[in-house]
């Protein structure tokens, strides 16, 4: 849900992904978490992502969300809110 | 992939061997996928150190490295994940044999269906020995209705059997037909593998 959240805000690569997640939610993803996590969602069409070349030689794999992670996304928030609701009931 | 440079022989050694770790544990891959996995590795090391790298840079590799774990741990369900998609997309029985076997922890239908795969390769191993022993290899039946598809030998029997005993009045059923028949009922399962994990995909993406 973390990594849906920063990606519906901009495109991502892997490192940016890592340090914006522990800014945002103070969370530290290990890169052993991160890493099978995204080939797991591209794979199953909920991001998307391209290579883009970079001055240094060295591209970076940008991530973005795609409209089924977007609806996936959407369809957490909900259920989030029941649960906070539910607790605060 | 253009590689990183470094500072010191020392920094440079430890980055050469890590990136060739991780070759061998993507050897596995297809071209397209091992250049794609060792693209992002080579891509997070240099972000990373980019970030990080006023600092000793041989001290900031060995972080960054120390992060990512080692290549065989790390890139465990990677491979396992892309290999799938491989063998999906290419039908070649050898991606599916790594693929099931990479994913045999993963959960019991992949264990299932590596069974189903061993079972599989039966059929060609019969249809090899019906070519060497033509009256021995077949679809058997003997007088109690009990039946065998596979070796029947005085000696002792081996294939799928049901109440069989070898020593009854048995009588072959599909002559000839058994080689196809055996190539059909192989494809058909190998066909069925490869269905099996495209609906395990679908259902793990919902």
């Amino acid at each position: 849900m973390f990594v849906f959240i920063i990606l519906e805000k901009k495109k991502c690569y892997g490192y940016e992904l890592i340090q914006d997640i522990k800014i945002e939610f103070d969370i530290d993803v290990g890169e052993g978490t991160l890493y099978p996590l995204l080939v797991r969602l591209a794979k199953e069409g909920l991001l998307t992502h391209q290579w883009e070349e970079q001055p240094s030689g060295i591209p970076r794999k940008y991530y973005s969300i795609s409209a089924e992670g977007k609806s996936a996304l959407a369809a957490m928030k909900t259920f989030a809110g029941l649960i906070l609701k539910k607790l605060n009931d | 992939m253009k590689a990183i440079s470094f500072d010191t022989r020392s920094a440079q050694r430890v980055y050469n061997d890590y990136i060739q770790r991780c070759r061998k544990a993507t050897s596995i891959l297809s071209e397209k996928d091992k250049e794609d996995v060792l693209l992002e590795i080579n891509s997070h090391i240099y972000e990373f150190l980019s970030a990080n790298g006023t600092k000793d840079q041989l001290e900031t590799l060995l972080n960054v490295l120390d992060r990512l774990g080692p290549p065989e741990e790390t890139l465990k369900e990677i491979v396992a994940s892309k290999k799938i998609g491989q063998a999906t997309h290419t039908f070649n029985p050898k991606h599916l044999a790594q693929a099931l076997a990479l994913n045999l922890t993963n959960g019991v239908i992949y264990i299932i269906l590596f069974v189903l795969f061993l079972f599989e390769i039966a059929f060609p191993i019969l249809i090899i020995l019906k070519l060497i022993y033509p009256d021995q290899v077949g679809l058997f039946i003997n007088n109690n209705g009990a039946f065998q598809y596979g070796y029947v030998s005085e000696a002792g029997s081996g294939g799928i059997s049901v109440g069989f005993h070898s020593h009854a009045k048995v009588t072959e059923l599909l002559g000839s037909w058994f080689i196809p028949v055996s190539l059909l009922i192989a494809v058909l399962i190998y066909l069925g593998i490869i269905f099996l994990l495209k609906i395990i995909k679908k259902i793990k993406s919902k």
